[in-house]
């Protein structure tokens, strides 16, 4: 332009005058987020915790698969940090190697769900019609069903590897998330600028990937971080009753239940994967709250 | 005269709804002619822009065409395939929508939005996209295109959203360009700068406009032609210059009566037309306007009448006419 840099031409003055801050949806979020105390403990924790298992998976203070590296129901002490168990294992390196167990079946089955939930939930909210009306059958079904049935069923018929777990675990958690997919795909098909692209002679999977999912990716992002605790719960319960990670890899609902029988004269045995447990579906549960308010465009500020 | 490039015959578009069938459009037929700038006025829920949706074959569910023929160069969208229908829209015909906000998508930046249109129908490398998206930025008049390509919709004012939109709509150099109330949800100055960036655009381009608004002033301002609809059809039309100087059917008459005027006396009242639109599932029998009109005779009752012409190029439905009845009025006054 032949104007000097920064002098305004007469035509910039006409209705233009918005500030022009280079802010994106996404930006504002994080600010939002970053002023939410318990939001930002929660991601700390949930980080320490990655770091935890990361490092677990090269080392851990004893060998957790050897037993008798310390006597039997020893209370924590500086030798083992958080005591032994009833074979004389060190719970603080089962625990690290357990965060690993748990954040892996939390992800695992969260991106499972999302990859079946989202692309479902889209087909049947943007086509709605005969597809819907099968999807939404399928969806009430699983509803129908309990879930802990379907989960010992699949663990008894592929048997029981993490992998199989997490994929066990999804099969009873999709439906959830297919549904608020569906709904959002509802609401944002009928949208203006759904139906500009439509006018524009866009195609149905340029719609729903670049108009429709964006769009929804707020709610979705909140979900799955909800999702997570529940199937990191899920796990340590079907661990619990015996049914879920083999032995001896350690899962914190299996260490639970092998210090059950023990709780009178060593209670640190279920205590210590109880609060870790805890500690872990709260840290979640808070960032999912946090992200639900950060992430909702009609809050401002 | 050239060959119309859009021709509509005999268009029905109803929606089947549980309380009956809402005849939306009823027997709507129009010529358009390459370059030409065409509004289509008329109150809300006469079907404007239910037939605009229908030339695009928008319209959803429960709506359907019932009949009719839309041709685009000859050939019917009405019948056509769906991929091809896709390939017209946004290629050889684009319509631009009345709220420029929610029609741009709040996550995706303006310029990538204006690639897409692009993309959707020819083949171009991303750095060709950019930089005819700043073109045509810069064509629709925003200051500093190649930096505000780069911008989301909610950094845009509501003008500059609406030029982005008429950015898009022209990306592909359509043959016809539909706006559909395309300065309502603007500032009265900024409406003003939009219509005088469509004459512009049309003049350059001789892209063809149709203008679907309720604002007789909008259409003065960029109409050559226009068509006046009411519950689903044409009541009057012809050159803009004529129907405003000597509108034929009591309903164009009202529309242009209700307009405040500067240079008229403060003492006289506007007219506004007495009742509401009629219900489109049980229309009145009859000329659809009698229940409303104050020139009414018996005949208006039962008798449905059809586009007559009434001028050069200038046609109405109406068993009266305003010619008529105004030289009545000037004998009862004498």
């Amino acid at each position: 332009m032949a104007t000097a840099p920064g002098v305004a031409t007469p035509e910039e003055y006409v209705g233009d005058t918005l500030a022009r801050e280079q802010t994106s949806l996404w930006a504002d979020a994080w600010r939002r987020l970053r002023r939410n105390r318990l939001a930002l403990v929660s991601t700390f924790i949930l980080l320490l915790l990655v770091v935890v298992a990361i490092v677990s998976a090269f080392w851990t203070p004893f060998p957790i698969w050897r037993q008798s590296v310390g006597p039997t129901y020893d209370p924590p002490s500086l030798h083992h940090l958080l005591g032994t168990d009833q074979r004389g294992r060190d719970i603080f390196s089962r625990l690290m190697v357990g965060a690993q167990v748990s954040l892996q079946v939390g992800v695992g089955t969260q991106i499972i769900v999302a990859a079946l939930g989202i692309t479902v939930g889209l087909l049947a909210g943007y086509f709605r019609g005969w597809l819907d009306g099968i999807i939404s059958t399928i969806i009430n079904i699983f509803y129908g069903i309990p879930d802990l049935l379907v989960a010992l069923i699949l663990v008894l018929l592929l048997g029981r590897g993490l992998d199989k777990i997490i994929f066990a675990i999804a099969v009873t958690r999709w439906m959830d998330m297919a549904r608020l997919v569906r709904g959002q795909t509802f609401a944002l098909r009928e949208r203006e600028f759904v139906e500009a692209a439509r006018a524009s002679g866009t195609r149905p999977n340029k719609i729903l990937s670049r108009h429709i999912l964006p769009n929804a990716l707020g709610p979705i992002i909140v979900q799955a971080t909800f999702g997570v605790p529940q199937a990191i719960l899920f796990e340590a319960f079907l661990s619990f009753l015996g049914l879920g990670v083999q032995p001896p890899t350690p899962s914190w609902g299996a260490m639970a239940a092998d210090g059950f029988h023990a709780l009178r004269i060593a209670p640190h045995i279920v205590l210590v994967p109880a609060i870790a447990l805890s500690l872990t579906l709260m840290a979640f549960n808070f960032l999912g709250d946090g992200l639900r308010d950060a992430l909702d465009p009609r809050q401002k500020r | 005269m050239t060959a119309p490039v859009l021709q509509v015959k005999d268009l029905k578009t109803q929606f089947f709804t549980d309380d009956g069938v809402v005849k939306a459009v009823d027997g709507v037929s129009f010529d358009l002619h390459p370059g030409e700038t065409l509004g289509i006025v008329g109150e809300s829920g006469c079907g404007k822009s239910v037939t605009a949706l229908s030339i695009l074959r928008l319209v959803q569910e429960p709506g359907r065409i019932t009949n009719g023929q839309i041709l685009f160069k000859g050939t019917d969208i009405v019948t056509m395939p769906d991929d091809d229908v896709r390939d017209i829209r946004g290629k050889d015909i684009a319509m631009i929508f009345q709220d420029p906000l929610s029609s741009l998508n709040p996550v995706l930046k303006v310029g990538y939005q204006i690639e897409e249109a692009m993309e959707a129908h020819t083949r171009i490398s991303g750095k060709v996209a950019l930089s005819r998206a700043i073109q045509l930025l810069k064509q629709v008049r925003i200051p500093a295109a190649e930096s505000r390509v780069e911008d989301y919709p909610h950094q845009f004012s509501g003008g500059m959203r609406q030029r982005a939109m008429i950015a898009m709509g022209l990306a592909n150099k359509p043959s016809i360009l539909i706006a559909d109330e395309p300065t309502t949800a603007l500032d009265v100055t900024v409406q003003a700068q939009i219509l005088e960036l469509l004459r512009d655009l049309n003049q350059e381009t001789k892209t063809a406009i149709i203008l679907i608004t309720h604002n007789m002033g909008v259409v003065a301002g960029l109409c050559k032609r226009v068509l006046v609809m009411y519950a689903g059809r044409i009541v009057e039309q012809g050159p803009v210059e004529q129907i405003f100087h000597d509108p034929q059917h009591p309903y164009t008459w009202s529309l242009l009566q209700s307009i405040p005027r500067l240079d008229a006396d403060r003492k006289d009242r506007l007219l506004s037309i007495e009742g509401l639109p009629p219900d489109l599932i049980k229309p009145p029998s009859g000329c659809r306007f009698h229940p409303r009109c104050r020139f009414r005779i018996e005949r208006c009752f039962h008798d449905d009448p059809s586009l007559m012409d009434v001028g050069p190029d200038q046609a109405a439905a109406c068993w009266v006419t305003m010619r008529r009845a105004l030289a009545q009025d000037g004998q009862a006054r004498a």
